[in-house]
């Protein structure tokens, strides 16, 4: 039982990780947060839904336009909500991003209705390894979750953008001055960010069989805790948070109670910042 | 969108009959999740009484008065059945109100309505401390103390299986319908291995799952309502689990549990206290004209609405519009015949129903036809 729980939580953990990769990108690149995240990732679930029921298209199609619309919306965010405000410090974009959230889950609240869409079940099978019964599913989400992550890295390290990224995300004004096109980068991050967080979605809607309007609530608050426990501006630093907020969810319903499971991963969380304020991988932040 | 067009139906439906009439209507409100997560549910009632109303002002109303259905939304939510319990009960119009959905939903607006004098009675509430906690309230479902022990006999004695997990939601209804189902089920002999609860917002069960298979259960019991039973059932299969029989209680008897659930309910032990199969002339009466109107059979829960609304238009012919009149006819109830069977109150002022054994073969829910 306690291997099939740590496989719960993995692949769990990775879909946090994928969220909170997002939350690092736009952190590590423009240095501001977020808190409409939850509301791609739910609008990224709802086309993946619609894509699988309505188009009946194969899962990997609904992915992909999970993520396409998630990176059109993110395009979108970026432009309002961060744009014209590049200049008036962090708490105007934070707050408009508090507003957008609102906004885009009433939306989905109104034309979609609150109820849980049914989604359908794909690869229910389950494989055998000796004792231990593994969930094709499970299997196939960490694959997917791992792939998109090396995918992510090849970007980062081997592209024009990603070098443009990177430069960003050490300085802005002297990528500026280097000739980086900052607003492009702001505007490719964002929506990169975006486009994992609506991945997640889709992923998510898959496994649990079910999305509806305020699932972004939850799913956003995690993602944005490993995100910190990572070190807020460390990629493997979120996926090591994910997987870890995950597996402990998991292991307390094993071995205390399902209603305890954010209680402690919460708890962990705290505890580790206490701790290491600057995240498990994060580097030592001076005051400003 | 959906909303509208229900509330155009039922308006469109409520005013073409009024246009004919001399007399003013009398009014009853309505508290019932329209929206939200329970939405299905009041949908459903909204639909049946809207038939019960339809048929009843069709035959002439109540002595020359049309009888009027005043539909407002509370999502279920207890802090929105409390609101709406202020304004029914402050508004003279209003004889008698039906609702709401949920059992916390009524027990948070029954102190309003006790305090007001007002009738409250829910189609659905079947915590065992609701119709008892006010001269006021009433339940027509039945309570889970007369469904649980019923339950454990169908695990226990019809079933065979000695070995029994539940799992929960963790909610009035849930803990009580957990609570009625541990209790006889031990003292028919079963070992109950584990009892684990879940949360209304969850929607991830694979860890409380794989938890359970750990105690190797030969029948899991989870008072839910369809939409949780429907999303364990197939996180169940992703696991792998199969070797376990599913049982729930009647909450869980709804064409959405199959359309939701598909092939991974298949197997699945419930109860029904109505059944569209029911040869009885006023069961086939009501689905019928049921299906004719809204093109689908009508599930438990537009049945028992389409009782409470029967009930409470027949107490009304007796007693008159008088508030605290309707609550002693209601309570003299005896015999009243539902598409749910029988409707005698208690001292208690809740019903003993007579419960059918259903059983999910090949996507539909059939009798259990025993050994």
């Amino acid at each position: 039982m306690l291997i099939a729980q740590l496989i719960n939580g993995l692949t769990q953990g990775s879909i946090y990780a994928l969220i909170a990769i997002g939350f690092v990108i736009i952190f590590g690149t423009m240095n501001l947060v977020t808190f409409a995240h939850g509301e791609v990732y739910m609008i990224g679930a709802f086309m993946g839904y619609f894509a699988l029921t309505i188009l009946r298209l194969p899962w990997y199609l609904a992915l992909i336009m999970g993520m396409g619309a998630a990176w059109v919306l993110g395009f979108f965010i970026e432009k309002i909500a961060f744009r014209p405000l590049r200049s008036a410090g962090h708490m105007p974009p934070l707050l408009i991003t508090i507003g957008l959230a609102i906004i885009l889950k009433d939306l989905a609240v109104i034309f979609l209705g609150a109820e849980n869409r049914p989604v359908p079940s794909i690869y229910s099978e389950t494989i055998k390894i000796g004792e231990i019964q593994i969930s094709l599913l499970q299997l196939l989400i960490l694959a997917l979750a791992g792939i998109l992550i090396i995918v992510l890295r090849l970007l980062i390290q081997g592209t024009k953008i990603g070098r443009a990224m990177r430069a960003t995300a050490q300085d802005h004004e002297a990528a500026y001055a280097m000739g980086v096109n900052i607003n492009r980068v702001f505007s490719i991050s964002f929506s990169l960010a975006s486009c994992l967080g609506g991945a997640a979605g889709v992923l998510v809607g898959i496994y649990y069989n079910a999305v509806y309007p305020v699932m972004g609530d939850t799913a956003g608050l995690k993602g944005f805790a490993a995100c910190i426990f990572g070190g807020l501006t460390s990629i493997p630093g979120a996926i090591l948070g994910g997987l870890i907020i995950g597996v402990v969810e998991n292991l307390t319903v094993q071995f205390i109670a399902s209603g305890y499971r954010d209680i402690v991963a919460f708890l962990v969380l705290v505890v580790v910042l206490v701790f290491r304020p600057q995240g498990i991988l994060g580097k030592k932040i001076r005051a400003v | 969108m959906k909303k509208l067009s229900l509330t155009l139906l039922a308006a469109a439906f409520l005013l073409l009959p009024a246009a004919a009439w001399s007399a003013d209507p009398i009014y009853i409100a309505v508290s019932a999740p329209l929206t939200g997560n329970y939405a299905e549910y009041g949908q459903n009632w909204q639909k049946a009484m809207n038939l019960a109303v339809g048929w009843l002002n069709a035959a002439g109303g109540i002595k020359g008065r049309p009888l009027e259905l005043v539909y407002n939304d509370s999502k279920s939510d207890p802090k929105e059945s409390a609101a709406l319990a202020q304004k029914y009960t402050s508004d003279p119009k209003y004889v008698a109100q039906i609702g709401d959905f949920t059992s916390t939903a009524c027990m948070a607006a029954q102190p309003i309505y006790d305090k007001a004098g007002m009738v409250q009675m829910s189609p659905t509430a079947s915590h065992p401390k609701f119709a008892p906690g006010s001269i006021w309230s009433f339940g027509i479902i039945g309570t889970q103390a007369g469904e649980g022990p019923f339950m454990a006999d169908y695990a226990v004695k019809k079933l065979g299986k000695k070995k029994i997990a539940v799992l929960y939601i963790n909610n009035d209804w849930g803990i009580a319908t957990k609570d009625y189902f541990v209790k006889p089920a031990k003292e028919m002999g079963a070992d109950i291995l584990a009892i684990e609860s879940f949360f209304e917002t969850d929607k991830d069960f694979t860890g409380v799952l794989t938890k359970l298979r750990g105690y190797k259960p030969e029948l899991l019991y989870i008072p839910s309502m369809y939409n949780e039973m429907a999303l364990i059932a197939k996180q169940r299969e992703k696991l792998g689990w199969t070797d376990v029989l599913l049982s729930g209680p009647g909450s869980l008897y709804s064409p959405k549990l199959l359309e939701i659930g598909g092939a991974s309910v298949n197997g699945l032990y419930t109860s029904a206290v109505f059944f569209p199969k029911d040869p009885r002339p006023e069961v086939q009466k009501f689905v019928k004209g049921y299906e004719e109107k809204y093109k689908s059979t009508p599930n438990m829960f537009a049945a028992i609405a389409y009782d409470g609304a029967n009930l409470m238009a027949e107490t009304i012919r007796k007693a008159g519009t008088d508030r605290k009149a309707i609550r002693d006819e209601l309570a003299k109830t005896k015999d009243f015949v539902g598409v749910t069977g029988k409707i005698t109150f208690t001292e208690q002022r809740d019903v003993v129903k007579d419960y059918r054994r259903l059983v999910i073969k090949n996507v539909e829910f059939v009798l259990y036809e025993g050994k």
